[in-house]
């Protein structure tokens, strides 16, 4: 499965499967042949999907007036960059809901990176009394939906007082969660075990040969959690929505909707703003896929949705 | 046990006890509290108050509402899920011929899975106003665009749209695994005859059938809790044609505080989940090709 995840990787190089192993273009399959009816339907299909984009980046660029009037068009005829910095100067608290996400998802981040590691090189490596056991408890909890659990939640961080805090969106984070820790322990499992009995006969105690030894050789994996699960956090809507109802303290996915929703009837909602703040919502996302894609392709998804949304 | 075996077991439950509290705190004692709060009438507020399978009965049996988000629910997931799949599949059988600019078009196609779904929904509000772009280009055809997250017939077709918009995540899933099949099945098949058509068919398909099969489950267990975009977009409305299991339950308990009944709710989600998985397993057996059964 190694060679289909790195054939999909985009950094290196794919292997193509015409030229290389056919060496004359006549002799290229009958499935794998392009026809020009192939080419047309891939411009027109990315032309679709495409065109929402354009159309937002066309709304953000526009005057007022233009959204007033609701007279914009799907490419950009005029071009209000000026509106990028407006998001952060008018009384829209954006930079607000772009620093809040960012310390949420930070946060969340960290803990899954540090418990994840932790836990899953327990599972896959430490001989213990009722592993076994617990670990198919880690693997059935992957199928009980998060609605179950949503409601005594959200009472007991109400308890604690952490209502309207950021800590409900954080602090669960450190303590892993069943999909990571299964990531984890399956690619501890496929490093070879003379690694860690070397570094035992060394006189190196579990913690040491976890810090020292384990980490580094699990930063694939860990990158990997780490963009999920910033992924996850960055565009989460509906844990800020159920915990923050202060405007100051929402991050950037729910404060775009918040801009919209509580606009005066009689005053639509500044559009071209709302659709920069989708932008700078969306431009993160794209950078992080962009830098971490070689990661995500190297953890071996095989049947899995994993890397991709 | 020996003392270093037993000083082993110790670190384990040390380095797992993250997940093993996170598990009690988080998990289990919510659940557990989830069902007693669902056999009680509770606001959260003034102390609950015991009323047994009262919630469910209510819900079954009375509540005209659920039984039309557990209907919207099942025909979201029912056309979202395969149509996104088979578009997916569509997709990635053309990149996976000898494409010029392949990397190009699979960006291009890639590109919507990225955006978060709290922007798309953004932008699925702009695209899909009466006369947003979308009614613009059916006008051109002279076809006349209904209004669509405002009419009950077009609001969930509408939803639909904006899940398959993402059908880029499967295509490249789809692509990644078509490039492990091996090319010996396809010169095989050329040398017996087999055109483009019978080759996706015959060889293509069955060898995806056990990503498409898993990406089908983790599709339907998602689309059954779909949730953000129909609370951006629709609220439920108009008149509950696009009310859905999730938004209903988050509606019972964070705006209304009925936190038993929604609770019921979330255990009759769960139970209709679990139904959906297993009837998706059980017609496995005779579409999901697995090599071993072979060898």
């Amino acid at each position: 499965m190694a060679t289909v995840i790195s054939a999909a990787a985009p950094p290196q190089q794919e292997p193509e499967p015409g030229p290389e192993r056919t060496p004359s273009r006549d002799r290229v399959m009958g499935v794998f042949r392009a026809t020009p009816f192939t080419y047309a339907t891939l411009i027109i299909v990315s032309a679709v999907l495409c065109v929402p984009l354009v159309f937002v980046v066309s709304i953000a660029l526009s005057s007022d007036q233009t959204v007033n009037a609701n007279t914009f068009t799907i490419l950009p005829r005029e071009f209000h960059w000026d509106n990028f910095t407006r998001v952060f100067s008018t009384d829209l608290p954006m930079q607000r809901f772009l620093l809040n996400s960012v310390i949420i998802s930070t946060g969340a981040v960290i803990g899954q990176v540090l418990s994840s590691g932790l836990v899953g090189y327990a599972f896959a490596r430490l001989r213990a009394p009722g592993k076994n056991a617990l670990f198919i408890i880690v693997l059935a909890t992957m199928m009980i939906p998060a609605q179950i659990t949503m409601i005594p939640q959200f009472i007991l961080f109400k308890e604690l007082g952490w209502v309207n805090t950021f800590l409900p969106l954080i602090v669960p984070n450190f303590f892993s969660n069943a999909f990571n820790v299964f990531l984890v322990r399956q690619f501890v499992s496929r490093l070879p075990s003379e690694i860690d009995e070397a570094a035992m006969v060394d006189g190196l105690g579990f913690f040491g040969i976890y810090r020292r030894i384990m980490l580094p050789m699990l930063s694939p994996v860990l990158i990997a959690i780490g963009i999920f699960t910033l992924t996850a956090t960055w565009g989460d809507f509906m844990g800020p929505l159920i915990y923050l109802n202060d405007e100051t303290k929402m991050p950037l996915a729910l404060g775009v909707q918040y801009i919209t929703s509580t606009s005066q009837a009689l005053q639509a909602p500044p559009w071209n703003l709302v659709m920069v703040g989708s932008i700078l919502l969306t431009l993160p996302m794209i950078l992080v896929y962009y830098l971490g894609q070689r990661y995500l392709y190297e953890m071996d998804i095989s049947g899995g949705s994993a890397g991709v949304k | 046990m020996s003392k270093l075996r037993r000083r082993e077991a110790l670190w384990f439950y040390l380095f797992a006890s993250p997940w093993i509290i996170g598990f009690v705190v988080f998990l289990l004692g919510p659940m557990i509290a989830s069902i007693y709060i669902s056999l009680t009438d509770w606001d959260s507020f003034t102390p609950p108050k015991f009323v047994g399978l009262e919630n469910y009965t209510r819900l079954l049996t009375e509540d005209p509402v659920f039984w039309k988000a557990l209907w919207n629910t099942f025909f979201y997931a029912a056309i979202s899920v395969p149509l996104g799949l088979g578009i997916g599949l569509w997709l990635a059988n053309l990149l996976n011929k000898q494409v010029r600019l392949r990397k190009v078009f699979r960006t291009l196609i890639y590109l919507p899975t990225l955006v978060p779904l709290v922007a798309t929904a953004m932008i699925f509000k702009m695209v899909l106003a009466p006369s947003g772009p979308l009614n613009d280009v059916l006008g051109v055809f002279s076809i006349p665009g209904p209004s669509w997250l405002l009419e009950s017939i077009w609001v969930k077709p509408a939803l639909i749209l904006l899940s398959v918009w993402g059908a880029g995540g499967a295509t490249v899933l789809l692509l990644a695994a078509m490039k492990g099949i091996p090319r010996e099945l396809y010169e095989a098949a050329e040398v017996d005859g087999a055109g483009p058509f019978r080759q996706f068919w015959s060889i293509t398909f069955p060898q995806l059938t056990p990503i498409i099969f898993f990406n089908l489950i983790m599709g339907l267990i998602g689309a059954f809790q779909v949730f953000s975009q129909v609370y951006i977009l629709t609220k439920g409305g108009p008149d509950n044609a696009s009310q859905m299991m999730v938004p209903l339950l988050f509606n019972e308990a964070f705006s209304f505080y009925h936190m038993g009944y929604a609770s019921a709710l979330s255990w009759l989600l769960f139970a209709v989940i679990l139904v959906f998985t297993l009837l998706a397993f059980r017609t496995a057996r005779r579409w999901v090709f697995y090599e071993t059964e072979v060898k």
